[in-house]
């Protein structure tokens, strides 16, 4: 039933070792992580135990990575402490006499305040006269505890929250944008005779020679941790003064991966009580896990061999095919995503644990901004809370809006992947939500338009935006695009088992969102239904491929 | 702890209702356990299986170790079972070719020595094979070969380092005795050491191997048929159509094997070779460590051993590597004579009746035959316990 092939597309560092939830290794780890964590749960042990757990976890995939997050997770735990010991209300602060001034009413900040100064000189001293190869990272880690020294000296929120937020976002940066910027400067560069500008390759920056890659999960840890130092800082979420309850909170092993991007005020309070434990723990995590099981080998696995086929050699396809392989990319992502998601919060749900719900049925949304409110929940109420509102959200007239709606995709785009394609991908939605919510403003289509019909829309404009997501390049994103419309109709050769199967769920879920719904109560049902899905994961899974939003 | 406040936490929404709760499981438990207990067992009276007295197992079901195992089942316990790898097997011989069908031959009894032989097949694996599927092997008369060419170098031997991808790795012993050059991944390992547990599992992949060219249903779907540009002949084919209930035989005429064929002739025009092995020592030997065992193994299940060791190509061997070949050849038989085992080392073939460093031809199988049937060790173990 568990995966034995593997072959896919993979995020770099992800491919010496895995331990992918459908894979034999996570079982072994989870029949020692389980019962342990049972025995435990009624003393304070479970708490550690659960933070060794996540952290030999996320140690499996590349050890070195554990330093970047045990960094991202001390930084922020040790900012929002300092955030703690500053005023709420902040008074204009007369810079001039502050420096003039160096005395500290509070002991922490004092602390802070001359541990910083003293670190920026140290650290400085080791960008100018260390090893070369440390010279980067310590010039940058020297200008942020300087902010550091700053933040103490003005009591000021702000500046720790200025910290976190460049501290989290220059880590994102580095490790996952800095290659696509650098390389589209040099192209500017090269452009305008300025090759003498030319930049090193980011790799050339890692300390000790350690390989540049993407470590697993960075842009689910650093929003996850970023969300909390924000939420406190406005004030929505109390200081968390166990640093190990903070740990276990930004890497919970069951969802540090590849999310749902949990928020501090519904994730930590489940850490600060002893796990209660029923037998529906059981029963609901099992189903869950069943389900994103399925999802994951017999489907999304079984979709990506199509579309590889088709996306690896677009001019070999004909439309029907480019038509149907964009279409099966729609649902191998939704599976695979959506697969991962279910065993996640089955796992926790074993623990007792609840992880809020990252999919609800994306392709049966009428509007693209439902379809947003149904397709990586957790990522979009992140967006909408910490980007669209500051931005001003809906405040502020239509023209302001749809501005903040179009920045707010543009940004979700490229938090996928630094591509352009990937940009393209987002403000095709922003353009999506803009133009279907000025088409909802109309009566006709509201009243008029058939449920169905709107339907079918969103998933089309969803299924075009696919291309641009999925394309190995822009190039082959606009060949697919102007083949669909030119090339010749060919026979598209897609399995018919793969239609049946794509076309049974989606039944499923209209009979779900339908009056029909009771038909699936039914215990014989929900049975058959279960034992179909082990059986046919027995006899029919396809391969064990890593997650597409691994990648991410 | 320092908090034990109760909060209230939203509970795990769903958005389907595949929502099982205990009872659900009970029963959906339930019908897993029948299914996966009864099928394996229902699946032998409906799927047509009779091996005539010369069969042996196909080469494209050599992976199909439940089939293997069901074909050791119905073994009369009067019968000698022939194991070894590809030797005993006949790579370049047709059914009718093969050292047990000569062993027939001089019995006059056809269907004695059962050919249960696997093309592809290495020490390490056999041993797998025979400890995870041979169960039915018991209280037998067996005749085990010691085919020496494992030994010839390291990388036979799978003793180097290097990586090397071999056949029928998941019968290879995945975490002890360690095996250098065998770099599977942690799930790969630990997939082979629980699915051989799973009769249930191995009925599923025979299927695979028997109807849908040794790939799972969805990726069967997807098969091309090698051309450029490629054409995708089963992608609207009925899966369940594929299955016939009737297990894919060997073809009547084989272009690959048999006298008619081109790959059977004598290895050289000239006879004599001067190829060096690097003969490993029996005692560093992976190989022979597991052969070892699987004489250990048989005769824990109470059969009656009898091993044959060779008859390997000397007329290969440049003259200098002879002695080493013949010290090993003799380490294993005397090994053999330590432990009680009966054995026979046959001397070698003439070299026009080799194909190459271990296969014999036809008439090689006839003459080894009629050697082995009529030499004095051989008879006394044959009619012992008669």
């Amino acid at each position: 039933m568990f995966a034995r092939v593997a072959s896919e597309r993979i995020t770099p560092g992800a491919n010496t070792a895995r331990m992918l939830f459908h894979t034999w290794p996570f079982l072994v780890f989870l029949l020692i992580v389980l019962p342990v964590f049972f025995a435990l749960r009624k003393t304070r042990l479970w708490l550690p135990w659960l933070t060794v757990a996540s952290y030999f976890f996320y140690g499996w995939w590349n050890p070195h990575y554990l330093f970047l997050v045990l960094y991202a997770t001390v930084l922020d735990f040790c900012l929002v402490a300092l955030m703690d010991h500053c005023p709420r209300e902040g008074n204009r602060v007369d810079v001039l006499a502050r420096l003039t001034r160096l005395r500290f009413d509070d002991r922490v900040l004092k602390a802070a305040f001359l541990g910083a100064a003293l670190a920026t000189l140290g650290i400085l001293g080791l960008a100018v006269a260390g090893p070369k190869t440390l010279r980067p990272a310590m010039t940058a880690l020297s200008l942020l505890v300087f902010l550091m020294a700053l933040g103490a000296l003005f009591s000021s929120r702000r500046i720790w929250l200025l910290i976190s937020l460049v501290n989290n976002l220059a880590l994102l940066l580095f490790f996952k944008y800095a290659r696509f910027v650098v390389e589209n400067l040099n192209g500017v560069f090269a452009w305008a005779h300025l090759s003498s500008l030319k930049l090193p390759d980011p790799s050339a920056l890692m300390p000790f020679g350690f390989e540049y890659l993407l470590p697993v999960g960075i842009s689910f840890f650093t929003f996850q941790s970023l969300s909390y130092t924000i939420d406190f800082y406005f004030g929505n979420v109390q200081r968390e003064r166990n640093f190990l309850r903070f740990a276990t909170f930004v890497c919970f092993f069951p969802q540090l991966m590849a999310g749902p991007i949990e928020r501090a005020r519904h994730l930590l309070p489940q850490f600060h009580q002893f796990p209660e434990i029923r037998l529906q723990n059981f029963t609901d995590g099992a189903s869950l896990f069943l389900v994103g099981l399925f999802k994951k080998l017999a489907l999304a696995n079984y979709l990506a061999y199509y579309v590889e086929r088709v996306y690896d050699n677009p001019r070999a396809f004909g439309a029907p095919a480019l038509v149907l392989a964009t279409v099966a990319f729609g649902w191998q992502i939704f599976f695979d995503f959506s697969g991962y998601t279910d065993m996640a919060r089955g796992v926790a749900k074993l623990m007792g644990f609840n992880l809020i719900l990252n999919f609800n049925n994306p392709y049966l949304a009428t509007g693209l901004g439902e379809f947003w409110s149904r397709w990586h929940i957790s990522l979009s109420s992140w967006f909408r809370d910490y980007v669209y509102i500051p931005l001003g959200g809906n405040r502020g007239g239509t023209f302001n809006t749809y501005r903040n709606l179009l920045l707010t995709f543009f940004v979700s785009g490229l938090w996928h992947g630094a591509s352009w394609t990937f940009v393209i991908w987002g403000t095709l939605h922003g353009l999506g939500v803009v133009i279907t919510r000025e088409l909802e403003r109309s009566a006709f289509y509201r009243t008029q338009v058939p449920r169905l019909a709107k339907q079918l829309g969103v998933f089309a404009f969803v299924s075009f935006a696919w291309v641009f997501f999925r394309a190995g390049s822009l190039n082959d994103a606009l060949l697919i695009v102007n083949r669909v419309f030119t090339a010749a109709w060919h026979d598209p050769q897609i399995p018919a088992l793969m239609i049946e199967l794509v076309a049974l769920v989606w039944l499923y879920q209209f009979l779900y969102e339908s009056r029909y719904r009771y038909l699936l109560q039914t215990g014989l049902v929900r049975v058959g239904i279960a034992v179909f899905m082990v059986l046919y994961l027995s006899l029919c899974a396809s391969g064990g491929g890593a997650f597409i939003y691994f990648q991410f | 702890m320092a908090a034990t406040k109760t909060i209230g936490i939203p509970d795990t929404p769903f958005v389907n209702e595949v929502r099982l709760n205990a009872w659900h499981w009970i029963v959906v438990f339930a019908i897993l356990a029948i299914i996966g207990l009864l099928t394996p067992a229902l699946w032998k009276r409906r799927e047509r299986f009779e091996p005539r007295p010369d069969y042996r197992i196909p080469y494209g079901l050599s992976k199909d170790y439940w089939l293997y195992e069901r074909r050791l089942q119905p073994i009369a316990p009067t019968n000698v079972v022939v194991l070894g790898d590809s030797v005993v097997w006949g790579e370049y011989v047709r059914p009718d070719g093969t050292l047990s069908h000569f062993l027939n031959e001089q019995s006059g009894q056809p269907g004695k020595f059962v050919n249960a032989g696997v093309n592809g097949l290495f020490p390490l694996a056999f041993e797998g094979l025979l400890r995870y599927y041979g169960g039915p092997l018991r209280h037998r008369k067996v005749i085990l070969h010691c085919n020496v060419l494992w030994m010839s170098s390291p990388k036979a031997d799978l003793s180097t380092v290097k990586e090397e991808r071999f056949n029928h790795a998941e019968l290879v012993p995945q975490f002890y005795p360690r095996i250098p050059c065998y770099k599977a991944d942690l799930n790969q390992r630990l997939g082979a050491v629980i699915e051989r547990h799973f009769t249930f599992s191995e009925w599923a992949t025979h299927l695979q191997i028997a109807y849908f060219g040794q790939k799972s249903i969805p990726n069967w779907t997807l098969g091309d048929d090698g051309r450029d540009p490629p054409h995708y002949p089963n992608a609207y084919k009925n899966p369940l159509a594929q299955i016939t209930l009737k297990i894919p035989t060997e073809p009547a005429v084989d272009p690959e094997r048999g006298p008619n064929s081109p790959r059977h002739k004598p290895w050289s025009a000239s006879g004599e070779g001067s190829t060096r092995f690097e003969w490993v020592e029996l005692d560093q030997s992976l190989q022979w460590a597991a052969f070892q065992r699987t004489v250990n193994l048989l005769r824990s299940r109470d059969n009656d051993l009898f091993v044959l060791v060779g008859p390997f190509n000397e007329n290969m061997m440049a003259a200098e590597n002879r002695p080493a070949f013949r010290r090993l050849r003799d380490g294993i038989a005397d090994w053999l004579a330590k432990n009680h085992v009966a054995c026979l080392v046959p001397e070698t073939l003439s070299s026009a009746l080799y194909a190459d460093a271990s296969h014999p031809l036809t008439e090689g199988y006839r003459l080894l035959a009629d050697r082995l049937y009529n030499a004095a060790a051989f008879r006394s173990w044959l009619d012992k316990g008669r």
